[in-house]
């Protein structure tokens, strides 16, 4: 059964998700929208993920814990959107605008 | 059948690129997370490449079925007015960028291709190496993991209720919006004023003068 | 598959090209079966409900209309493709196909028949179910890319209850995944033989006595290290014979309506409120592709309810064809694909049935139903299928004592699980139902009725 481990090295999937980590990072920095800056974090959740998995079957694949880290991560990921997008929408409500630079009345 | 596979890893890895940077970049932000879909989906082919069948099925069901389908519900929600959407990036963008490239090109790249990791040997032929499947996955959440398990049962719930606390809006403070037949009487009283409230008016005007 | 090409071809061909041919072909028979069906179960559908409505139905194109579909197909080619000028044009164009797509995926691993499953997945159960959710993707694009207040009302209420409905249909099916041990749907029918009620329990003691049409070989239950043994098996060992499995049934099947938008719960495309729903703007072949999505889509559920719950191939005979060998095991599949494909038309049978018979839901009555009827069942139901599995397979150190079962037979066991989950789900059913009955009560007779206590 030919597998993932012997076609392909494991820098080149390190590097992907290294790149999407960047790529998430860029866009949680630089959008507005903060519903865009959301998906830009869940860019980097799911490279961090790529990671755990890659890790997990290219070096112990017998072991579990790997894969128990990457569903731990995909739940406070999940938890983590609906209580951002909760605020999200309560923000909406207060003052008309989801742009984050428009919600300063913390500034000093 | 080895090239195969990497060709498959390649068309997914250029296609989660592609859609991330059009996640980040695209002007339009149910578009945004339309790519944001897609590239989760093929996030969830790369792991079921990488032989992670529980892994890669849960990713479809909870980042394409629900994280995606309440990203798209909030976006519809909040939607802007025309017109004042015109600048999606912050003012100093290029900032945001330099960081990412940076991290990517200096820190990422050159520790991954320099590092050198103990793989463990292949397997000889004609037999493949044990992978831990579904049913390891179940049985180590009962036994060894149990208590990062209940754990993060407890974090789904305070998020559930959280979130629905958050986003609760009471009947009485809910913004009122008319319909149009009471925007037509609106806009049909401002252009003729009520003849008894325009005198009383007037008179009170010319009460204060005195 | 892969053997039958490979005797065909020889070995003229490398091994990867001969799995990718292997998996194309199935592929095309999988799919050009399904749409096969769609076309029958639409004349079907017409038919039966203007049978119940006291019509005739489409009569005129071919015998008995059967040629309707063809000629409805012709007119949706030739239909003009139009594109609402402010929609989202992209958006508007791929919604169809990101509702479709799923759909198709999810025939891959039904087990169509005994030995014809096209992929032998572990996780199928979990799969069918995800790859289903991301549908509700296609449906928002749908509402959102038509630009029309009525695709987005009908797109956002078949999220809504698509994303409802899902949890009493996992988590009702997630008692059949602890009954049996594992996420595996090709392995479910075989595990469905075996006698009603009892299942696979009754041993034979002596071997040489017991004929072989009568009886036939398995493991007592998923992950038993024991010997295979004898069990007697007429193939009616289905999982809707035992409480768990009928409360299951029932929860899913209702849930599955719900998925599949069929009357009464057809909310989303109310045609009466909402114009067509999500489907509002499309024309010709774009509508035509949202439709045989949704047909695929119960056909599917359809196919999934009688695989997990009554048994799939499983039926009389097939195990008995199969113990003959030789050329008997493809009459044995031929068979078991028949019983597989008359359980589907039964139930999509019944869903016109109550298509013809009730009216349409409210939304908050649908969504009253799935949260405070089907979920704290499915619940219940959970709980009573744990309990089976550790009366059936627990021996008394495992219950450490305060328990022990292990002088009875397979056969008495499976007997005390049945009583003890029939007790506990039926009175789990009655007093959820009796909770639900209770009228609501206005909000000042409510406070009232607090200042009082």
């Amino acid at each position: 059964m030919p597998s993932m481990t012997e076609a392909v090295p494991l820098s080149w999937v390190l590097l992907l998700a290294g790149a999407l980590f960047c790529i998430g990072l860029f866009g949680a920095l630089s959008r507005r929208n903060t519903v865009g800056i959301l998906l830009g974090i869940e860019l980097m959740l799911n490279a961090v993920n790529i990671n755990l998995v890659a890790f997990w079957r290219y070096l112990e694949p017998n072991v579990v814990a790997g894969q128990t880290f990457a569903l731990f991560v995909v739940t406070v990921a999940a938890a983590e959107a609906a209580v951002g997008l909760a605020m999200i929408i309560a923000i909406y409500r207060s003052r008309q605008t989801v742009n984050a630079d428009e919600v300063d009345s913390l500034r000093g | 059948m080895n090239t195969f596979i990497t060709i498959l890893f390649v068309v997914f890895a250029v296609y989660i690129l592609v859609a991330a940077i059009m996640t980040v970049t695209v002007k339009n932000i149910v578009h945004a997370a339309l790519w944001l879909i897609s590239s989760f989906f093929t996030v969830g082919a790369l792991y079921l490449l990488m032989e992670a069948e529980f892994i890669g099925v849960a990713q479809v069901l909870i980042y394409v079925g629900a994280v995606s389908i309440l990203i798209l519900f909030a976006i519809m929600l909040t939607r802007d007015l025309e017109g004042t959407q015109n600048r999606q990036m912050t003012p100093r963008w290029w900032i945001a960028l330099i960081v990412p490239a940076a991290l990517f090109g200096l820190l990422i790249t050159p520790t991954v291709l320099t590092y050198q990791w103990q793989l463990p040997p292949p397997a000889p032929a004609g037999q493949s190496t044990p992978i831990a499947g579904a049913a390891q996955i179940g049985t180590a959440f009962v036994r060894e993991y149990l208590l990062p398990f209940q754990v993060a049962s407890v974090l789904l719930t305070v998020a559930l209720i959280g979130a629905v606390v958050i986003a609760f809006e009471e009947r009485e403070r809910r913004r009122y919006v008319p319909t149009l037949a009471e925007k037509v009487r609106q806009q049909q009283r401002v252009r003729r004023p009520d003849p008894a409230a325009s005198a009383m008016q007037s008179s009170e005007t010319a009460g204060s003068e005195t | 598959m892969t053997d039958i090409l490979r005797s065909l071809i020889g070995n003229a061909l490398p091994d990867w090209l001969i799995v990718l041919i292997a998996y194309l072909l199935v592929t095309v028979i999988v799919l050009l079966f399904a749409v096969g069906n769609f076309i029958m179960m639409v004349w079907a559908e017409r038919r039966v409900v203007a049978r119940m409505q006291d019509r005739l139905g489409p009569n005129r194109v071919g015998p008995a209309g059967l040629l309707q579909p063809i000629a409805d197909a012709v007119k949706m080619f030739t239909k003009e493709d139009i594109v609402p000028r402010t929609a989202d044009r992209w958006v508007h164009l791929l919604a169809p196909v990101v509702s479709l797509a799923p759909v198709a995926l999810m025939l891959a691993v039904i087990p169509w028949g005994r030995g014809w499953e096209p992929v032998d997945l572990h996780v199928a159960i979990l799969y069918i179910l995800a790859v289903s959710a991301v549908s509700g993707v296609g449906l928002m694009m749908a509402g959102w890319g038509s630009n029309n207040k009525f695709a987005l009302l009908g797109a956002m209420r078949a999220v809504a209850q698509l994303v409802s409905y899902e949890i009493p249909a996992v988590i009702s099916l997630l008692a059949i995944v602890i009954l049996v041990g594992g996420m595996s749907l090709a392995q479910l029918p075989y595990l469905q033989a075996g006698v009603p009620l009892l299942g696979a329990s009754i041993i034979c003691g002596d071997p040489s006595g017991c004929a072989s049409w009568l009886y036939s070989t398995t493991t007592l239950f998923p992950g038993s290290t024991q010997a295979p043994v004898q069990v007697l098996d007429v193939g009616l060992g289905w999982l809707v014979f035992t409480p768990v499995g009928l409360l299951g049934f029932a929860i899913f099947f209702i849930a599955a309506l719900a998925e599949g938008e069929r009357t009464p719960f057809d909310i989303p495309e109310a045609d009466s409120e909402i114009v067509a729903g999500y489907m509002t703007e499309y024309s010709g072949m774009k509508f035509a592709v949202f439709y045989i999505a949704q047909y695929i889509l119960n056909f599917t559920l359809a196919a999934l309810a009688a695989t997990a719950f009554l048994g799939g191939w499983q039926g009389p005979g097939v195990a008995a064809l199969a113990s003959m060998g030789g050329p008997w095991i493809h009459a044995a599949a031929a068979l078991s694909a028949i019983y597989l494909l008359a359980k589907i038309w039964v139930l999509f049978f019944v869903m016109i049935w109550l298509r013809g018979a009730f009216p349409r839901l409210r939304v908050d009555q649908l969504m009253d139903f799935a949260w405070k009827l089907l979920l704290p069942l499915a619940l219940v139901n959970i709980g009573s299928a744990a309990l089976v599995v550790s009366i059936t397979q627990w021996t008394g150190a495992q219950w450490g004592g305060l328990v022990n079962l292990d002088a009875l037979t397979t056969w008495q066991r499976q007997l005390i699980a049945v009583a003890v989950s029939a007790i506990i789900n039926g009175a789990a059913t009655y007093w959820i139902l009796s909770i639900n009955q209770r009228p609501v009560l206005e909000p000042e007779a409510r406070d009232e009725e607090w200042a009082a206590t």
